[in-house]
């Protein structure tokens, strides 16, 4: 058993190894996986297991929903949604000081609640908002910044990639999930708004304000926000209430931003290629991901190393919440190397169990639960928790992919200079999970009260 | 040990199945063994893959041992279907486990190619779970969309004129508590974890506990494993898998399906069970079930019509009343 | 980072690179037909009639789509990696790097074309269907094989370009 234990962590090793010397992460963990499991028990044994495997994941029915929120958000992004959330939410706010960031925000939340992917939204937001925040003259910080934060709702407003791979891991809900994480998301925003009013507070000419739009402007760009406002309420309310499950709310959703598209004469041809290869390219990302993971995981089952964990840490008589903010902060820190669905699909089928454990079991109700709450609301509160640190990393250097996407797309701003703009943000999602933790009812109410 | 197996199955470690048969059978091989056979157990798709891969993956060596229902891959295991069929199994599942054991060698064993089985069982019986409509005869079923478990079981909602609708089991309970589909063909057992009752209003069976088809399941070893065994290992296994085990394995699974539906009346469910007329009038209904299924299997040269004979009649002569 | 592929439009590498980009549009088109399966089946499910085995095409139909996406994600260098370690490592030994990844990526194509392929005689073999249309499973194995083989070739071409950078320095 010992010598088991001892090959699992040589493997956990070389798969750093692997992932500092650029292997794509997906393969890294398909080398560590299957080859540990040969040299453990033979390779027939994985030879066998791969006849079938690679089909077993891929054609998971939870997981259909993915391909199918990156296509509605990489079609959404060429249909002229994002031009007309920022210039809805403009009108409303551009004539305050900072008044653009903060549009900038309101539409990264609004193109978040169409698209499941932070890098999308920052990316369709930036060529948006950026042109008008320098034409208003904001600083570079500010600017990209914002952006390289805003897109972050991407992921946080549901719906959400990385929050339904989280729910097939661990068994919860997707519905429960998105339902969750809606309070937080909208918190979010609140605080990143705040964040850019006391921003412009202190440096007032990087945030100058905007023109006030006359009442025929206010009135159209207004009007412009409602489709968004329809799609969103039909498959994000569809799910809420009930209409529909995620998978068909999906479809529902991909038709009907191909249908807007299609009549607002926006999407072109080329444009509609160009959103089936992005479609392809993530979506072949993050399955082989899921697959190296299920690989990765076979391995580390077989030497019993997360079991073994899961032991070490129930025995070690830490306090639950101390093992939570260890936790919480291990990933922050992991968030600087990684991307975040790899960080959950390695990391999450780790803690879970230990989570579980500490709690008292699968099963544990509210009374004499180590974190005060059901194993079930547990589940539902740490994903949301696990959600956001995992995304920090995406604005947190060296390794953060907002900040490069917006950096592409503003060659005339440094790019430390938009890790300055956005650490005020990071202190906001600090102080955000503060809360979350301090009063996990944020997180737990919305689905209580849905689910009646 | 000087065996060590691996155990693969698709349900948690709390789930009956694991705790109440699973376990107490790994430590009665075990034990029989002196010591020399060690069972690991590894529950919820531990080691890799889909509950669907459960089978090719004991065949193929990757495992010693699954747990594993025959229906997740429809078209594998033509013959046992028979037991699934509506009116083969009725009330009691010790007296269906015998049966598949009566007919094992004679007509099942070419379902199990490239494993050895240690011993098929079934569960209580498919009953019918309804959010907000109580069912007393198939009308009351027309065009009410219901989950069904297996390609039989779908076979018999659209006999009752309902609509089959798949999904994982996961998602029956917000699925059923928002009315995507208005009621699921599963039995009691199904309640507690997935707390049935707190999405549903009726739950109905026949009289005397009669049910309309069952599901059956499987504990097998890779083929190649068991036959370079010796004797007295071989021995071991099949002597905590005899008459007495199965009888057991039915208790179990009927004492879970009381269970179930015993938290559900106790929770104001109202648990309907039909009169003698009305269940006629279901197993009317159903009596297309089995002909679709004779014409289905004979493409693949099985004599079904004879086989649903044999099935009836060695249920019948384990029923216990 | 993600590289377009039409930059070596000549030759060999250069129809490579169209197959597999045309093929992955094809597993497009299938997603596609899978979103519009699902929103008739939502339509048609107000109205009581639903799509029959909406949900076993949905599992099939995507799986074989993400399948046809993979050869293009490795010609477009989509797959992430984690490139902090190697930021400031030179082209050459980026594309040493690089290399390695193109030889797991064809390996892995080669092994899974092989392993898959018997997975699709037993699937054959052992007549394993879907629970309501009974669709037998290996002909979904069909494409998947082609996919693969696209993905060797895409791996190929990739090995190619980063041999060409490495043997320039
Ligand atoms: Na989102
Ligand atoms: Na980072």
């Amino acid at each position: 058993m010992a010598d088991a234990l001892l090959l699992g962590l040589g493997g956990l090793a070389v798969l750093i190894v692997l992932i500092a010397i650029r292997m794509p992460i997906a393969y890294a963990m398909i080398l560590v996986g299957g080859g540990g499991t040969m040299m453990l028990n033979g390779p027939t044994l994985v030879l066998s297991q791969l006849k079938t495997l690679a089909y077993g994941q891929f054609s998971i029915y939870d997981l259909s929903v993915v391909p199918m929120f990156v296509l509605m958000g990489a079609i959404a992004s060429k249909t002229g949604l994002s031009q007309a959330l920022f210039r809805g939410a403009n009108a409303w706010l551009g004539w305050l000081r900072g008044g653009t960031a903060m549009a900038a925000i309101a539409g990264c939340a609004g193109f978040g609640a169409v698209c499941g992917s932070s890098l999308a939204t920052a990316s369709t937001m930036g060529k948006v908002a950026l042109p008008e925040l320098r034409r208003y003259n904001y600083s570079g910080a500010l600017a990209t910044g914002t952006l390289a934060a805003g897109g972050v709702l991407g992921i946080l407003i549901p719906p959400s990639v990385v929050l339904i791979i989280y729910a097939i891991i661990v068994e919860a809900n997707i519905v429960t999930m998105f339902m969750a994480a809606f309070l937080p998301g909208l918190l979010a925003v609140i605080l990143f708004l705040l964040t850019i009013a006391i921003y412009v507070a202190i440096k007032p000419e990087s945030g100058p304000k905007g023109g006030v739009a006359d009442r025929h402007e206010f009135i159209a760009a207004t009007m412009g926000m409602i489709p968004v406002l329809i799609i969103f309420g039909l498959v994000i309310g569809g799910i809420y209430l009930g209409f529909f499950n995620p998978t068909p709310a999906a479809a529902v959703g991909v038709f009907l931003v191909l249908l807007f598209g299609l009549l607002q004469r926006k999407l072109v041809w080329p444009d509609f290629v160009s959103a089936l290869k992005e479609t392809a390219s993530t979506s072949g990302m993050i399955y082989l991901i899921i697959l190296g993971a299920e690989l990765l995981k076979i391995f580390m089952s077989r030497v019993g190393l997360p079991q073994e964990t899961a032991a070490w840490i129930g025995g070690s008589g830490l306090e639950p919440m101390t093992v939570l903010i260890v936790l919480l902060i291990a990933l922050i820190l992991l968030g600087c190397l990684m991307d975040s669905l790899s960080m959950i699909l390695l990391v999450i089928p780790f803690f879970w169990p230990v989570l579980v454990d500490i709690n008292g079991g699968i099963y544990q109700g509210a009374d004499g639960a180590g974190f005060g709450m059901s194993t079930e609301d547990l589940k539902i509160w740490f994903g949301v928790l696990a959600l956001i640190v995992v995304e920090l990393g995406l604005i947190t250097p060296p390794v953060g992919m907002n900040v490069f996407v917006i950096s592409s797309l503003a060659r005339d701003t440094p790019m430390i200079e938009t890790f300055k703009g956005v650490m005020p943000f990071f202190g906001a999602e600090i102080i955000r999970v503060v809360l979350l933790v301090s009063f996990p009812a944020i997180t737990l109410w919305l689905p209580r009260v849905l689910s009646g | 040990a000087e065996y060590e197996f691996k155990l693969h199955h698709f349900l948690g470690e709390k789930a009956p199945a694991h705790s109440q048969m699973l376990l107490p059978w790994a430590k009665q091989v075990e034990e029989n063994s002196g010591g020399k056979v060690a069972i690991e157990i590894y529950p919820a798709m531990t080691l890799g893959g889909r509950p669907p891969e459960l089978i090719s993956q004991v065949r193929d060596g990757v495992v010693d041992l699954v747990w594993t229902v025959n229906g997740y891959t429809p078209g594998l295991f033509p013959r046992s279907e028979v037991f699934e069929l509506p009116g083969i199994h009725t009330n009691d599942p010790a007296a269906t486990n015998k049966a598949l054991k009566d007919l094992y060698e004679s007509d099942l064993k070419d379902d199990y190619q490239g494993v050895e089985v240690m011993f098929l069982h079934v569960h209580a019986g498919q009953a019918i779970h309804m959010r907000d409509t109580e069912v007393h005869s198939p009308a009351d079923l027309a065009g009410k969309k219901i989950r069904i478990p297996t390609r039989t079981g779908a076979w018999v909602i659209e006999a009752l004129g309902a609509i089959p609708v798949g999904m994982p089991v996961p998602e029956l309970p917000p699925a059923l508590q928002k009315g995507v589909i208005d009621g699921a063909f599963i039995p009691w057992e199904i309640i507690p974890p997935l707390k049935i009752q707190e999405q549903t209003e009726f739950q109905i069976e026949g009289v005397d506990k009669e049910r309309f088809g069952t599901t059956v399941f499987q504990v097998s070893m890779n083929k190649e494993r068991w036959d370079a065994l010796p004797e007295d290992i071989q021995k071991a296994f099949r002597d905590a898998s005899g008459d007495e085990w199965i009888q057991k394995v039915g208790e179990i699974w009927a004492g879970a399906d009381d269970f179930g539906i015993g938290l559900a009346v106790k929770s104001g469910n109202t648990h309907v069970t039909l009169t003698e007329e009305e269940t006629e009038a279901f197993r009317k209904a159903l009596a297309p079930v089995t002909d679709r299924w004779v014409e289905e299997v004979s493409s693949k040269g099985i004599d079904g019509a004879a086989l649903v004979e044999k099935a009836k009649a060695a249920a019948a002569s384990h029923a216990s009343n | 980072m993600i590289t377009d592929p039409q930059d070596s439009s000549s030759g060999f590498t250069g129809a490579a690179s169209r197959i597999i980009t045309v093929w992955a549009l094809l597993g497009g088109g299938l997603l596609l037909v899978v979103v519009l399966t699902n929103t008739f089946s939502i339509v048609g499910s107000v109205f009581g009639v639903p799509v029959p085995g909406d949900f076993e095409l949905t599992e099939i139909g995507v799986g074989v789509a993400v399948f046809s996406f993979l050869p293009y994600c490795q010609l477009v260098g989509a797959n992430v990696s984690a490139d902090i370690f190697t930021s400031g490592a030179s082209r050459r030994t980026i594309a040493f790097f690089t290399m390695l990844a193109s030889i797991v990526a064809l390996v892995f194509a080669g092994l899974l074309i092989w392993r898959m392929y018997f997975g699709m005689l037993d699937q054959k073999n052992y007549d394993y269907t879907t629970t309501i249309l009974q669709i037998p499973h290996w002909m979904a194995f069909v494409p998947i094989l082609i996919s693969l083989a696209l993905l060797a070739l895409a791996a190929f071409v990739t090995l190619i370009r980063d041999l060409k950078v490495l043997s320039k320095g």
